[in-house]
């Protein structure tokens, strides 16, 4: 196994901290990575900002970041180089500001993981550095050393933020004010998460099976649930909900109707994509025309939970979901005294 | 007696060496082992006839159909076949994004105006930096997205950008 070392190392914290993992992070200074489908869905932002504000950690936002280019790359629009320019732009940047850099979307995290393992091709590497040194060129900004250089070795780590919530999940479950109500969940890591070996150190954490939402969901009052589909694709397989609605929305249709089937209550992801892909009314009723059949399963994201257990108002944790299912259902048995 | 079984003078190393000299990576696929793993697990083999293992053995025969078919284009980019694989460093998910820069290279490819969708994505992020319409908090910098498109500089990207503009201009004269 190939460790990216701008990756957390998860392990390492807890067999420094193994009092309190959250130590780590005191004194640091955090930064969220802007995943674009969060304009849908802010709670996803404001939820785990809320969290880390209230434990007093220092966190923020980089202004200066682009989109992550994911989406371009894997439609052959961007060349490596190029992506991987685009990387370090937004890493040199993020390093200016910030210690550890946490993702909300499982396609960000492994993009920017993505874009530097490239580097480790001398060629891509070296057209990457062409690329750079183009824009220190005809830079027009401000400017900083280093700021058109390969990073050498960043500073900066990061995480995702279920990893995070995992590792810090005993302080998580003391701010809040909710539980889940034995509520049954189905739990849907996504696959860059569940197929992601960049920050994995043995062959065996790639593999085994992935539990720290099942584990969260047990420690906040819920109840996992197994379900045939459990780790299937969303149905959005870059891109392909776009360009092949009709087949991509029939894997869609499989994973809800399979948590559907064993019961579940609703749907639990660390990706705004997912959440987009399994959400949106539009899929829901073009499902309903090609399989005949309604679905109605809503479906929340991991930080917007955190923020329904809080007890956020409704408006920051879910604002702009009217339209999800039955998710005005879920936060008033959640919030019910 | 089969008339139309491949013989093996009509096998050569060619689209392979071509697939290497462009990712080095590709080379491992010499190693798969046609188990089908990869084909059980894969979404795209579930709504379409992409079929990684035939399309590994198409390569290592030779054969440059594969670029010519539709079925590279419904590959979900998942990554659940790399995880299955029993044989190490085989990075399907990299090739397949391999294939369809030659694909597009050779005129294969889907059609630029046939991506309306990312004609608006790339739209967006060469005007702003970001494929939503607006982020929560502030737009990029100027000098930022100028950045963001001389990164871009020759990439299709900006073909498909150009074609939106096009597109818009002929929509306002048919007007």
């Amino acid at each position: 196994m190939e460790f990216n070392s701008l990756a957390l190392d998860l392990d390492e914290i807890e067999s420094k901290y193994p009092e309190n993992p959250l130590d780590f992070f005191r004194n640091k200074k955090l930064c969220l990575f802007k995943a674009c489908l969060e304009k849908y869905f802010p709670g996803v932002r404001w939820g785990i900002h809320d969290l880390l504000e209230e434990l007093n950690l220092d966190i923020s936002v980089c202004e200066n970041q682009s989109c992550c280019s994911g989406t371009f790359f894997q439609r052959n629009l961007i060349t490596r180089a190029q992506f991987a320019a685009i990387n370090e732009r937004n890493l040199s940047e993020l390093n200016q500001q910030a210690d550890v850099v946490l993702f909300s979307c499982n396609g960000c995290y492994n993009s920017l993981l993505r874009g530097r393992d490239f580097l480790k091709n001398p060629d891509v590497k070296r057209k990457t550095q062409e690329i750079l040194s183009r824009l220190k060129a005809k830079s027009s900004g401000k400017n900083y050393p280093g700021k058109y250089e390969i990073l050498d070795n960043p500073k900066l780590k990061l995480v995702h933020d279920l990893d995070l919530l995992y590792l810090i999940r005993n302080d998580v479950l003391n701010t809040l004010k909710f539980d889940l109500k034995k509520l049954k969940v189905a739990v849907h890591y996504g696959c860059h998460y569940l197929n992601l070996s960049r920050d994995k150190k043995t062959a065996d954490a790639y593999l085994r099976d992935k539990t720290k939402l099942d584990e969260l969901v047990l420690l906040f009052g819920g109840k996992p649930v197994e379900y045939q589909e459990k780790e299937a694709c969303c149905g959005w397989g870059a891109s392909q909900i776009v360009i092949h609605p009709k087949e991509a929305l029939k894997i869609t249709y499989n994973k809800l109707k399979s948590a559907e089937n064993v019961d579940a209550d609703f749907m639990l992801m660390p990706c705004p994509t997912c959440l987009y892909t399994l959400s949106k009314p539009e899929y829901r009723e073009k499902i309903n025309k090609y399989y005949k059949e309604k679905l109605d399963i809503p479906t929340i994201h991991i930080n917007e939970l955190i923020a329904i257990l809080r007890g956020c108002e409704e408006e920051r944790c879910i604002t702009l979901r009217r339209k999800t299912p039955r998710l005005d259902e879920i936060y008033s048995i959640i919030t019910q005294d | 007696m089969v008339d139309d079984i491949e013989s093996d003078d009509n096998w050569n190393d060619d689209f392979l060496a071509e697939l290497i000299a462009d990712v080095e990576e590709n080379r491992n696929i010499i190693e798969c082992i046609s188990c089908g793993k990869c084909v059980g697990e894969c979404p795209a083999s579930k709504i379409s006839n992409f079929n990684i293992r035939k399309i590994i053995q198409k390569i290592l025969r030779g054969d440059k159909s594969v670029l010519k078919e539709d079925d590279i284009w419904y590959c979900f980019l998942c990554e659940k076949c790399k995880r299955v694989c029993p044989r190490e460093g085989i990075n399907i998910p990299l090739l397949i994004i391999n294939l369809r820069n030659e694909s597009f290279k050779k005129g294969y490819g889907p059609r630029y105006n046939d991506l309306t969708k990312y004609v608006e994505m790339a739209e967006r992020f060469l005007t702003s930096g970001v494929v939503v319409e607006e982020q929560l908090g502030n737009k990029l910098p100027q000098e930022m997205i100028d950045e963001l498109n001389e990164i871009c500089n020759f990439a299709r990207i900006k073909y498909v950008f150009k074609a939106s503009k096009t597109n818009k201009n002929k929509r306002k004269k048919r007007k």
